[in-house]
């Protein structure tokens, strides 16, 4: 199997959110900013107080490559495969496989919207053309 | 910036694969050519810095200068393992002269070396999960090639840069790599942008021929007072501007992947030195691939943004051009040489400077830009280096 994330009390609500077909991001209850990844406090404040919050799931691709040389066995058995660094309308980033699109339509600019890939127990986020 | 300080040794080991030495016994391999070439006792060195040995291999050991400084037979005031990925040999040169301008000790030893694991041996996956965020990036099948491949296809999307712009990077560094002796890949020749072109893709944009050669290697610097130096070395080297910067740690979380942290360290290298881009000679920009000597080429100002690729393809990169860059043929063609990378990089740029880079010496070295970086374009080290104080 694909690698899966280990699940921590402070990544969970991410994780819970993916399984339930939500995309979430943190949002800072004093300043509003919202980030990625988990963290105990707001990168931009500092404040501790954080909650999950909802996003769109609609973001551009701002770079992207085509693997062809696998690093690692599970995924060789993909044949080649797209990742990509994603800009939420929401305003953080964030990387994800690109699925369910030819490989030569992956391109940055390209508009995306996350879609849900079980991997056993845990569901990961992913991204497809819009 | 004081000039009382000063490089008075360069050291580099010839790179290749030593499967008789462990981590360690390559620091033992860099000491021996030092201690032999620079002449130097026990007595000439109360600091050490050190990378940690076997980080590439994924066996890091954080108390590598307690193990040196015992082999070494000294009791330095100031020793230190310390870790900035290739960025780490421009931290150590900084610190060590802040010491000794501070007072703190006379002479430290920098010391760098590096094993790489071989292709096809879980080395892979390794550096896999070294380079990226384990939980929130690992498991979509990332590694260092990819990280970058991202990189690279952010840079040219933003400037419209043809794919042969790349190939052209490696093509001019073999040129310069075919010049040095010590180089991993000058035996075999110089290269065409076609035969980049053609060899086999790994992560796109990059095929082979645009990714570093892994290898074995190391190497030592010597920081001193400039008194000290000038008694050492026919021609010591002289930092007359530095900068540092920080920035993400996972690549997915850089605030830009075009205007890198090179952008803020080489404009504090240049305003600590009073120079500008227009005073350098001659410029070693850390090239893990092909792409990103272009990216800092721009960054650091030695070409405006999106000019990189005509500079690179009009030549003015190559050895005769009007900016001779990676000057050793870089971690393309040299080799990269494991955590030791940017201690390869640093040592060319301080050998041209030092007048000790034999055949491929560029006459007009007076003022030279080094450029290394660390970790996912994360930890950045900007020095200009001159010949007189």
């Amino acid at each position: 199997m694909k690698p899966v994330p280990q699940i921590t009390q402070l990544t969970r609500p991410y994780w819970d959110g993916a399984a339930a077909g939500e995309l979430r991001v943190q949002r800072c209850a004093k300043c509003s900013g919202r980030s990625l990844y988990a963290r105990p406090w707001c990168p931009f404040c500092w404040a501790p107080e954080l909650t999950w919050e909802k996003v769109s799931g609609r973001g551009d691709v701002i770079a992207c490559t085509i693997v062809t040389q696998a690093p690692y066995e599970s995924y060789a058995r993909d044949g080649r495969y797209a990742i990509a660094i994603i800009k939420l309308e929401e305003g953080p980033q964030m990387m994800a496989n690109i699925v369910n699109c030819p490989l030569e339509k992956v391109k940055v600019g390209m508009k995306v919207g996350v879609v849900f890939e079980k991997r056993g127990d845990i569901t990961v986020p992913q991204f497809a053309p819009l | 910036m004081a000039h009382d300080t000063a490089i008075a040794g360069i050291y580099e080991m010839k790179p290749g694969r030593y499967p008789d030495l462990n981590p360690i016994e390559m620091y033992y391999q860099v000491l021996s050519g030092a201690i032999a070439q620079w002449g130097i006792k026990p007595q000439d060195v109360d600091g050490l810095f050190t990378t940690p040995a076997g980080m590439a291999v994924g066996a890091a050991d954080i108390a590598t200068h307690e193990k040196l400084g015992e082999t070494l037979g000294i009791r330095p005031i100031i020793s230190e393992t310390l870790y900035a990925g290739g960025a780490s040999f421009g931290a150590m040169v900084q610190r060590a002269e802040a010491m000794i301008r501070a007072g703190l000790c006379e002479s430290i030893l920098c010391l760098g070396a590096g094993k790489f694991g071989k292709v096809g041996t879980g080395g892979a996956e390794v550096l896999a999960r070294m380079a990226s965020e384990p939980n929130f990036e690992f498991p979509y099948g990332t590694y260092i090639v990819s990280n970058y491949a991202m990189v690279a296809s952010a840079y040219m999307a933003a400037y419209n840069v043809p794919r042969e712009a790349l190939a052209r990077v490696s093509v001019s560094q073999r040129r310069w790599a075919v010049r040095n002796p010590d180089s991993i890949m000058g035996p075999k020749g110089e290269l065409t942008i076609e035969e980049v072109l053609a060899s086999r893709p790994i992560c796109s944009p990059f095929n082979m021929l645009d990714c570093s050669v892994p290898c074995e290697g190391g190497g030592a610097v010597l920081v001193t007072t400039a008194a000290k130096a000038r008694r050492l070395a026919k021609q010591p080297a002289y930092v007359l501007g530095f900068g540092e910067a920080h920035m993400h740690s996972s690549i997915s979380q850089a605030e830009s992947l075009v205007d890198t942290g090179a952008v803020r360290t080489a404009r504090m290298a240049f305003a600590q030195a009073g120079l500008t881009p227009a005073d350098i000679q001659v410029a070693q920009l850390y090239d893990a691939f092909s792409a990103t000597p272009l990216i800092l080429m721009e960054n650091v100002g030695l070409c405006g943004r999106g000019a990189a690729p005509d500079f690179v393809m009009s030549g003015a990169t190559d050895p005769g051009g009007s900016l001779p860059t990676n000057t050793g043929g870089g971690l393309l063609s040299f080799g990269h040489t494991g955590d030791a990378s940017g201690m390869s990089v640093l040592i060319e740029g301080l050998r041209q400077c030092m007048n000790e880079a034999g055949n491929r010496q560029i006459k007009k070295a007076d003022i030279g830009l080094i450029h290394v970086y660390g970790g996912m374009l994360a930890e950045h080290a900007t020095l200009i280096v001159g010949r007189e104080p």
